[in-house]
């Protein structure tokens, strides 16, 4: 039977369950359940590179309180995304300052530290790289010697020295394309910053050891890859690993990656003891996965009129001491900076590369934020030397119905263009805020953007009780964007006509559910919501079964709605849901029913894409954002006076939810864009080690943002959703750095725009961008390719 | 020498490290764990208490000079089973997301409303400098702070 | 969780010949204790015997008198600036303590607390209190002494404990321009402190503090005689300004390099004067 779900009893302005506990104090996370167990500290490495020669545990052991140690040899195995280059705790060579080399289980967090600090650790010094152009300088040292002996987790990948991964695009003649007597040559360089993702809650994990099993509680995203990464780390098999998660302080990504939970395992299984092992804030900071610091060198061939008939860029990400997401993230260049826009031929190259500096991950919307930022930039760029008003450049170049990305994908459906006018109108309707700027230089820009949904597989269980509840039982994780508390029961109660406080939902276990990919992405309502809907449909079928034969009605012309099976179109006929319940478990047992979903995988070209994880974006998402900013001339501050988003969310099935997630997604990029700056030392730690120097927006430096969800694009989402979560944040650093750029009349190219940085562009105090290390000529970026020279780059005539 | 204070209501009397930050007598002696540790610096405002009726973060207070003070955590702001205005607001206006810096803004903000029962959306903001939320981008936080107003409640 | 080792102790002192003595036994005073429990961050140990300030009325001292304010050591930000509204000389002080850090933090921190720590600096208070010309009162085995602020900045009072702080009041007008990176919140990069006598129309007894610059705050002398004699014009202040930053070595650090402090000290200066005028 195929009942198709009415949308319009799913969308609803459900209010969250977790918000009384939450107001008061009452939830329970992870980093809340720390008494009566021991408390486990981590000892780091205090250089960037270095040979261990020896460590000496005796006089950490010796310490009244100390239960366990924990090092390199209980965790031999390897493990990463793509490549497997990480060791859980390194006891040979340390490639950045902060890398976990043992950890200590004792009676207290003070001892646990004291005993961490009384370790002997000898190391001889190893040079090292801590920048991108040192480490791909010909005659850098290699941080991974042993890179060629990796297992290799993911065929295709394009590796060698320093670079960890090379994912490469080449789709047309860009050699002709440049070559074009009509065309004008727009090149630029830019450079973005790390961002620290900062939840408020720590990674953090409490683990014990029962019956044979670990079994880790834990503060994570992906309670999948926890229970796969810790069995490679430690060498058995994932059916000893047990993952419950309970509510998740904030993730944004940094939750995404297994990190310290195998360390507490180990601790645990060696003391039998529950271990807790909570980051301080400060090595939260130090060995933050954050958002990769990125830079790229663009060129575009463009006619007179707006077409892009070829472009080439080479961006370089850096993965820090180990590739781990950045491998991954390669990929998603083609379908970001070779996104938004029609290109007649195109090749890009997008590298992970190596530096003695910690290791960085996910961070919503990823890199999709920075190339975004360099494509936004490079786009206004690219509308001033031909002459165009840049929103009418994006007009005309935008993807529509029919286009070929960069990878050769077909996109379906013209969503851009109605989008900008969307935003156009939003536009018009509201007043501008020129006035407010107040003698500052006021600017004012609209940026497109592209990211997509992380599909893949989830599995959903739900039972239906003789009580007439529902439970639902994923591996779905709240962390706080509402998916667990809000879209999935509005999903399940709408398919089987409950209310939505009837709907259980089981926080994660992996003992209880089916494999997931985890939170995040954007994919948990796409893709867990796509489970549970068929789930629920499951059920909702035996019981209209059971139902049509009790009621001697066929099943199609029954409906289930209150808590009740009625015959359509006659209200009140039927019976309590609980009625066919109590028949159906005494004809066949307890109802139940799953569902499952994976991606569906979308084509690209053949040929066109090299070394990706994904050629072809299965659910694309849009946004279009406006911004108006005031720029003091004199200090460099940057005010947004107002911030506009038009949304393509598919179906919003919660819209006062969507809502509340694009307003906190503009304020972290808003974050990005003016205030969160990390830098990295000459010892290559990061030089933000606490709330003090790492600056997030406050109530006082942001506005509200004004929304305007477009819906109706089309998805294999359930009932046409998409996320809606992950994309706020995409070009709010476009959107802030198109403005400033136009209000002070310079080329702004990096992020983040803090006061310093702005005023040294209005002094005339910075240098057009340059990077020597990313040769102009495409080819010679490529691994295989002759080293280029580290002479600067030829000059070329730009705009 | 024992320090003697009161807890939500109660007289404790504690012998410990007079040195120890209030806010970890709360979390690991009397497992009050609504006031979080997110900062340990005073920035962030997710520990915030009231030590004699003023919004303090609790991070930065030795429990050695709080003899004799009374001190109420989010789990003493109301009696068992109901809601103050501020966290009944925050409900009504599904603010929430990850949750963990709500402790702390309904601390920081319950106490302001005593003093400035009618204040601006500025004020709201300014009260909030040092009340950090990674998740909702604030605005809601202060729409919602400004319906008790709207409502005629405060 | 972040006393490291031993067991500490906080001793009370309920006179100030007490405190003197138990300070000259090497226990560390405290007050609002906000920088003092900071010290795990900076990898420092916490003291192992503190001594509370609490029961020492002296200290809790506030009187805005006509010719004088007597402002005690355990003042909080939040209670200087309360009792600092309507008294134009007194302007800058009180803007310094109602801007400063976050409302939770100004609730707990202090005046005293604000000018014995070594290390910050930042602190908004001190160039204010420079601007302000004030005296330090500071008890000592020899009983009360009293030194101006910048004597007691430069280490001369550290054997003293902290009492309150002596403004002599007249009519003139202060205002206090800072400037963090965020709209509040942050630690500012720049603060210009500025308190004047403008009865004459002409500018009279100038003084100008800078803060945050230099690891210690100053007064700027050399614009303070630049600008004496002459008329309050916001313009012409920020462009003398200009001239005169060479003063100073400005702070290269993580929240601001040194080139940008005094790049915007003129700029502050001017939103200081423009404070004067109203």
């Amino acid at each position: 039977m195929n009942r198709p779900t009415d949308p319009r009893t799913v969308v609803m302005n459900l209010p969250r369950r977790d918000a009384l506990d939450k107001v008061t104090g009452r939830t329970r996370y992870t980093s809340d359940l720390g008494a009566g167990v021991l408390h486990a500290a981590i000892l780091r490495s205090t250089v960037a590179s270095a040979r261990i020669l020896r460590m000496d545990f005796s006089p950490a052991l010796a310490m009244k309180g100390v239960r366990a140690i924990a090092q390199a040899s209980d965790a031999p195995g390897l493990f990463g995304i793509g490549i497997a280059d990480h060791p859980l705790l390194n006891g040979s060579r340390i490639r950045f300052k902060g890398e976990p080399l043992a950890a200590i289980a004792a009676d207290t967090l003070e001892i646990a530290r004291a005993a961490a600090a009384a370790v002997i650790v000898e190391t001889e010094p190893l040079p090292a790289v801590m920048t991108m152009a040192d480490a791909l300088s010909p005659d850098a040292p290699i941080i991974h010697p042993d890179w060629k002996s990796y297992e290799l987790l993911r065929e295709g990948g394009i590796r060698g020295g320093n670079v960890a991964w090379e994912a490469r695009v080449s789709r047309g003649d860009t050699d002709a394309a440049f070559a074009r007597p009509d065309i004008i040559i727009i090149e630029d360089c830019f450079q973005v910053g790390r961002q620290n993702q900062l939840p408020f809650e720590p990674r953090c994990a409490v683990a014990s050891y029962e019956d044979g099993r670990y079994h880790i509680h834990t503060s994570t995203q992906v309670p999948w890859t926890v229970r796969a990464v810790t069995a490679k780390a430690l060498g058995v098999s994932p059916s000893r690993v047990r993952v419950t998660v309970p509510a998740v302080g904030g993730g944004f990504g940094l939750k995404f990656d297994c990190t310290i939970e195998p360390i507490a395992a180990v601790l645990a299984q060696k003391t039998g003891r529950t271990v807790s092992l909570v980051h301080s804030r400060e090595e939260e900071n130090l060995t933050c996965l954050c958002r990769e610091n990125a830079e790229v060198r663009i060129r575009s061939a463009v006619t007179a009129e707006g077409e892009i008939a070829g472009r080439e860029a080479t961006v370089l990400m850096d993965c820090g001491a180990y590739g781990g997401e950045q491998v991954f993230l390669t990929t998603m260049t083609a379908h970001t900076l070779g996104g938004n826009y029609k290109l007649g031929s195109v090749r890009l190259n997008s590298r992970a590369v190596y530096t003695n500096t910690p290791p960085n991950g996910a961070f919503r919307a990823c890199n999709g934020v920075y190339n975004t930022f360099f494509l936004e930039r490079h786009t206004d760029n690219i509308a001033r030397a031909i002459g165009m008003h840049p929103l009418e450049l994006r007009r005309r170049a935008v993807l529509g119905d029919g286009d070929i990305g960069a990878t050769g994908q077909v996109f379906l459906g013209d969503v851009l263009r109605p989008m900008l006018d969307r935003m156009a109108a939003f536009r018009d309707r509201t007043p501008d805020q020129r006035d407010r700027a107040d003698g500052r230089l006021y600017g004012r820009a609209t940026t497109v953007g592209t990211w997509f949904i992380f599909v893949g597989p989830s599995s959903a269980t739900v039972n239906l009780n003789a009580d007439g509840s529902a439970t639902l039982v994923t591996s779905g994780v709240e962390i706080g964007s509402g998916t667990m508390v809000q879209a999935l029961p509005q999903i399940v109660a709408a398919t089987l006509g409950l209310s939505p406080d009837e709907v259980i939902v089981k926080a994660a276990d992996t003992d209880a559910a089916g494999r997931d990919l985890g939170v995040g992405g954007g994919r948990a309502t796409v893709s867990i919501g796509a489970a549970s809907k068929m789930a629920a449909e499951r059920v909702r079928d035996q019981i209209l079964n059971i139902a049509a034969e009790m009621l001697q009605a066929q099943p199609e012309d029954l409906i289930l709605t209150k808590g009740r099976v009625e015959i359509a179109d006659r209200p009140g006929t039927g019976m309590a849901i609980t009625s066919a319940i109590a028949r159906a478990e005494a004809l066949h047992g307890p109802v139940s029913g799953n569902g499952n979903f994976t991606a569906p995988g979308v084509a690209a070209l053949p040929g066109c894409a090299a070394g990706h994880f994904i050629e072809a974006i299965d659910i694309p998402v849009f946004a279009v954002h406006d911004c108006e900013v005031a720029v003091d001339p004199d200090t460099g501050h940057v005010e947004v006076l107002s911030y506009k988003v038009v949304q393509d969310v598919g179906l919003a099935l919660n819209p006062r939810a969507v809502h509340s997630q694009i307003q906190g997604g503009v304020v972290q990029g808003l974050g990005y864009a003016l205030h969160e700056k990390i830098s990295i030392g000459p010892d290559g730690a990061l030089e933000q080690p606490g709330f003090e120097q790492y600056l997030v927006p406050l109530a006082g430096d942001v506005v509200p943002v004004e929304i305007d969800l477009y819906e109706g694009a089309p998805s294999i989402g359930p009932l046409g959703t998409k996320g809606a979560g992950e994309v706020p944040i995409l070009n709010v650093g476009a959107t802030v750095a198109c403005a400033v750029s136009r209000a002070i009349g310079r080329d702004v190219s990096e992020l983040p725009l803090t006061p310093p940085t702005v005023l040294a562009l209005i002094q005339g105090r910075t240098d057009r961008m340059d990077h020597p290390h990313i040769a102009a000529e495409w080819t010679e970026n490529l691994l295989g390719a002759e080293v280029p020279p580290r002479s600067p780059a030829k000059s070329r005539p730009t705009h | 020498m024992p320090i003697e204070l009161t807890l939500n209501g109660e007289a404790i009397t504690l012998d410990i490290d007079p040195r120890t930050p209030l806010l970890d007598v709360l979390r690991d002696r009397h497992g009050l764990t609504g006031a979080k540790a997110v900062c340990r610096e005073g920035f962030c405002g997710a520990c915030t208490v009231h030590i004699d009726g003023q919004a303090v973060p609790s991070c930065l207070r030795p429990i050695g000079l709080l003899q004799g003070c009374s001190i109420v955590t989010v789990e003493g702001l109301a009696p068992p089973g109901t809601l103050n205005r501020v966290q009944q607001a925050f409900i009504d206006h599904d603010v929430v997301q990850c949750g963990m810096c709500f402790p702390g803004m309904v601390m920081t903000l319950t106490d302001f409303l005593d003093r400035e029962p009618t204040p601006t959306r500025d004020q709201i903001k300014a009260a909030l400098v040092g009340n950090i939320c990674r998740c909702t981008g604030y605005e809601r936080i202060i729409d919602a702070v400004l319906s008790l107003q709207a409502e005629g409640v405060a | 969780m972040m006393a490291e080792t031993g067991y500490g102790e906080i001793t009370t002192p309920q006179t100030l010949a007490d405190a003197v003595a138990a300070m000259a036994g090497g226990a560390v005073p405290i007050a609002g204790a906000t920088w003092l429990l900071r010290a795990p961050l900076r990898h420092e140990v916490l003291p192992e015997r503190l001594m509370s300030l609490r029961g020492l009325a002296d200290l809790q001292v506030l009187t805005i008198g006509p010719r004088q304010a007597l402002l005690g050591a355990m003042l909080t930000h939040d209670a200087l600036a309360g009792a600092l509204v309507g008294h134009p000389d007194l302007a800058g002080l009180a803007t310094a303590a109602g801007a400063s850090a976050n409302p939770g933090i100004r609730r707990t921190a202090t005046l005293g607390g604000n000018i014995g720590t070594r290390g910050f600096a930042a602190s908004d208070l001190v160039p204010a209190l420079l601007a302000a010309d004030a005296t330090v009162i500071l008890a000592t085995g020899q009983g009360l002494q009293s030194l101006p602020l910048a004597q007691h900045l430069a280490g001369r009072g550290d054997a003293g404990l902290i009492v309150r702080v002596e403004v002599a009041r007249s009519p003139r007008r202060a205002a206090h321009a800072r400037l963090p990176m965020r709209k509040a919140g942050d630690y500012p990069c720049a603060i210009v402190s500025v308190s004047a006598d403008l009865s004459s129309g002409r500018i009279k007894d100038i003084r100008i503090a800078v803060g945050a610059v230099e690891a210690t705050a100053r007064r700027w002398t050399s614009l303070e005689e630049r600008l004496t004699g002459t008329t309050l014009d916001p313009a012409l202040a920020e462009a003398a300004a200009r001239q005169l930053t060479g003063d100073f070595s400005a702070r290269d650090a993580v929240d601001a390099p040194g080139w940008y402090r005094l790049s915007v000290l003129p700029v502050l200066l001017r939103r200081a004067f423009t404070q004067l005028e109203v």
